[in-house]
């Protein structure tokens, strides 16, 4: 386990209307193949920033972005987001919405139907395929803004806080059934990169953390987990690894 | 004419015409606020008030032009009755979304004012002066601006109109100079004449109404929010959102309900059961009204069907301009909606390349702003000048004129209404390449779709008010009235031309038989297709 499948080199950004203000200032760090890497720090630091220049989203002023030794340009297939706020397309039903991932394969419209109705299944929403998205609760949104990021069969997912916009209750049981799902061998993703500003839900379900300084934003200190799963919140290791977290967070 | 006296013949014309503007634009101030406030504070006054202003927002007032210009100077003879036509018929463009803007920003104030007034005893008077009118100016600042680009538009084509009629003459007015401008074959002054009337329009944006805003909205700010809906859609779109809402306000929150059930188990239909539950009573309820309307309707009904076969009967002739009314409002209908197919061809390509494609728009939102207020009909007497000797000029030239007066109208409520649109959705596309035919089925043609339709309705609206100087144009030269062009049947020509011969009947008869049709198109097309998109969009 030591193939990198993603890094950024000496990543710098800033906003036009600011030129002069860096946002993100030499960000340099590397995904391995299986890893789960979660990237926490203040809010308004630049996590979604960063988040958006690793999937070619948005150009870096400079710095480049490495995916399996060839620089990236532009979005890739084989990359895929997860949004904060889910980005379902209003007008389009759940089952579109997820189809909407397959837009760019080159497969039949049976085909991507089929995929896509297997993998709301997958999400426990066949139900509701036929519903839009305005009719469902944040969790099931989320869930179909999932079921949209990885029907495409992608090899990296990348996912800007998919739980931050949902209640307690329902974030624990959407994290508990995708990290289950990610680790399970019949999902094609390898690497996940996660933002997130909760210790406790980086603790639980990364092998990796990055942790971020606030203006200019750069990388305080990479931290490896290796604790194994299923994590138990209640343990002790678990909460000596949050205590260091925080710990780096406020140091 | 030397060049110094013309510059200042045309800034007297234009000023003519703004003096018409802002008096037109005063009385639509007083009247939205005592109508506004009078809707926001009695619940009786608004349930009749509000349909009826959405009835009038979207009805082409300016047929009714040769109507209302018949009435005042059969009232008021000569120039001040002319000139009150005008105005009045400014008022009716600019009034409406006005209206809209001093209800709302009443109706949303919090209770605490009211009960503020009570605390200190407040006279009624003492409460519209203190609490609502200041309340309402800021959104009467904004609402005024749309209302001045409306109003343009029915200016010049009011100015333009009257040249044709040696009898109801304008006179003076940035119209009546250009057309005679053009006439005349000075191209190079008309051109010039329409530089200072865009000058005038510019100034008028910039020095008037943008120092209005900053001190309006200095200590009461306008939200973001509340601007973004104002850009979006000339008042319509808030009264097609506004009024399902009040009217089935009951229904809309059951709806919510079960939707909000529905989502939470989506399996378990049986869970929607408690949410019907409590259906019957309402039902019961319902049906009684239900009933009692429909026999009162059938009541009135009844008695309109014999007091129609008595004017019929009566005046037989009446028969014959139904006849021909009907026949010149299909005809026109098929010119207007053709117009409007060549419109959405164009227009729709244009906003997805600025909006997707360029990714500008907000740069060019001011200068649609400014490109949708200058009027159309202002072109008209060059487009006939140019299109003369091709065959079917006249067609041509209504063709022309309809569509000019429609586009900018599409182009700029979808660049507004885009501003909502997530910024996200950019991303998505990006993100999974979503490009080509796919791009404008699952993305272009349905982020658009609310900005179409809004912009549809005022298009349309736009189409139809000039049909009285596109279909049927005449200039009064030393030997009586000049036809310069005129299509061969049109609803447009059928009020020109039944003014021309005093036949007012007929007149009228035109007349209902458009306000019909434009209540039926917009009833059954437009409110129903806006219900539906905005149902799935938000
Ligand atoms: N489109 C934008 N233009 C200018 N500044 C922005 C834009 N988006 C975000 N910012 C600023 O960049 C900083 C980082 O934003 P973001 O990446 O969203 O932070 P995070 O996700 O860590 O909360 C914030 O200060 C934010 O205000
Ligand atoms: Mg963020």
């Amino acid at each position: 386990m030591s193939e990198v499948v993603l890094e950024v080199r000496d990543i710098v950004f800033s906003y036009d209307d600011s030129p002069s203000q860096r946002i993100l200032d030499k960000i340099s760090f590397k995904a391995q193949k299986g890893e789960f890497v979660s990237l926490i720090g203040p809010s308004g630091c630049g996590k979604s920033t960063l988040l958006r220049i690793l999937a070619r989203l948005i150009p870096p002023v400079s710095g480049e972005v490495i995916y399996k030794g060839k620089r990236l340009y532009a979005p890739t297939r084989e990359i895929s987001f997860v949004f904060q706020d889910f980005a379902l397309l209003p007008w389009l039903t759940n089952l579109e919405n997820v189809k909407i991932g397959l837009a760019n394969s080159e497969i039949s419209e049976e085909e991507k139907k089929r995929k896509a109705s297997g993998m709301l299944e997958k999400m426990g929403l066949e139900s509701v395929a036929d519903y839009y998205p305005n009719a469902l609760s944040g969790g099931m949104k989320q869930r179909v803004g999932i079921a949209r990021a990885i029907v495409s069969d992608p090899n990296v997912l990348l996912m800007d806080e998919p739980f931050s916009s949902l209640d307690e209750l329902t974030a624990n049981a959407l994290r508990g059934d995708v990290v289950s799902m990610l680790k399970s061998s019949d999902i094609s993703v390898n690497s996940v990169i996660m933002v997130t500003h909760n210790v406790e839900e980086a603790v639980e379900i990364s092998d990796k953390i990055v942790v971020l300084s606030n203006k200019p934003t750069k990388i305080k200190q990479e931290m490896q987990l290796k604790l194994s799963y299923p994590r138990n919140r209640h343990s002790k290791v678990f909460m000596q690894a949050v205590d260091k977290v925080y710990e780096l967070l406020t140091k | 004419m030397d060049f110094i006296s013309f510059i200042a013949l045309i800034v007297l014309d234009t000023t003519a015409s703004w003096l018409r503007m802002f008096a037109a634009l005063f009385l639509s101030i007083l009247l939205s606020i005592a109508v506004g406030i009078y809707a926001a504070t009695s619940r009786k006054a608004e349930r009749i008030i509000l349909p009826v202003v959405d009835i009038f927002q979207t009805l082409p007032i300016l047929a009714f032009f040769p109507f209302v210009i018949y009435i005042f100077v059969f009232l008021l003879p000569g120039y001040i009755g002319i000139n009150a036509a005008v105005i009045f018929l400014i008022v009716t463009s600019m009034a409406w979304n006005i209206i809209f803007g001093v209800y709302e920003a009443v109706k949303v104030l919090p209770n605490e004012f009211v009960e503020l007034a009570d605390l200190y005893d407040m006279s009624s008077w003492q409460r519209v002066r203190k609490i609502f009118i200041p309340a309402a100016m800021p959104r009467v600042v904004e609402q005024s601006v749309l209302s001045w680009s409306i109003g343009l538009f029915y200016l010049v084509t009011s100015e333009i109109f009257s040249i044709g009629n040696a009898n109801y003459a304008v006179k003076y007015g940035i119209g009546v100079a250009l057309a005679q401008l053009a006439f005349s074959g000075n191209y190079l002054y008309y051109a010039i004449g329409i530089a200072v009337f865009i000058a005038f329009v510019v100034a008028t944006r910039f020095l008037f109404f943008r120092p209005l805003e900053l001190h309006f909205t200095k200590y009461n700010r306008v939200s973001e929010e509340s601007k973004k809906h104002f850009a979006l859609h000339f008042g319509i779109a808030k009264a097609f959102n506004y009024l399902p809402k009040l009217v089935r306000a009951p229904a809309k929150r059951l709806r919510a309900i079960s939707a909000f059930r529905r989502a939470r188990h989506p399996a378990g239909a049986s869970r929607n059961a408690g949410a019907h539950a409590a259906l019957p009573r309402e039902g019961i309820k319902n049906l009684k009204i239900k009933g009692l309307k429909k026999g009162l309707g059938g009541i009135a009904a009844l008695v309109l069907a014999m007091l129609l076969l008595a004017v019929v009967l009566r005046y037989p002739v009446v028969v014959h301009y139904e006849y021909e009314a009907l026949v010149s409002l299909a005809v026109s209908f098929a010119r207007i909606w053709l117009a409007f197919a060549a419109i959405l061809a164009i227009a729709f390509p244009v906003c997805v390349y600025l909006i997707f494609i360029s990714k500008h728009r907000n740069s060019y939102l001011l200068f649609f702003q400014v490109i949708a207020s200058i009027p159309a009909t202002i072109l008209l007497p060059i487009i006939v000048i140019a299109l003369k000797g091709y065959a079917l000029h006249s067609e041509l030239t209504a063709f022309v004129i309809f569509f000019l007066s429609g586009i900018w109208y599409i182009i700029f409520s979808v660049i507004a209404s885009s501003t909502s649109i997530s910024g996200e959705i950019f991303e998505v596309k990006r993100l999974f390449g979503i490009k080509g035919k796919s791009a404008w089925k699952y993305i272009y043609s349905r982020a658009l779709l609310p900005g179409l339709i809004t912009g549809s309705v005022t298009a349309i609206a736009a189409e139809w008010n000039a049909s009285i100087v596109a279909e049927y144009f005449t200039t009064t030269g030393i030997s009586g009235t000049n036809v310069v062009s005129s299509v061969s049947v049109g609803i447009g020509k059928l009020l020109d031309v039944s003014l021309g011969s005093g036949n007012i009947t007929l007149m009228i008869i035109a007349l209902l038989n458009l306000t019909a049709m434009i209540i039926i198109v917009n009833t059954f097309l437009w409110k129903r297709l806006y219900r539906k998109v905005s149902n799935t969009y938000k």
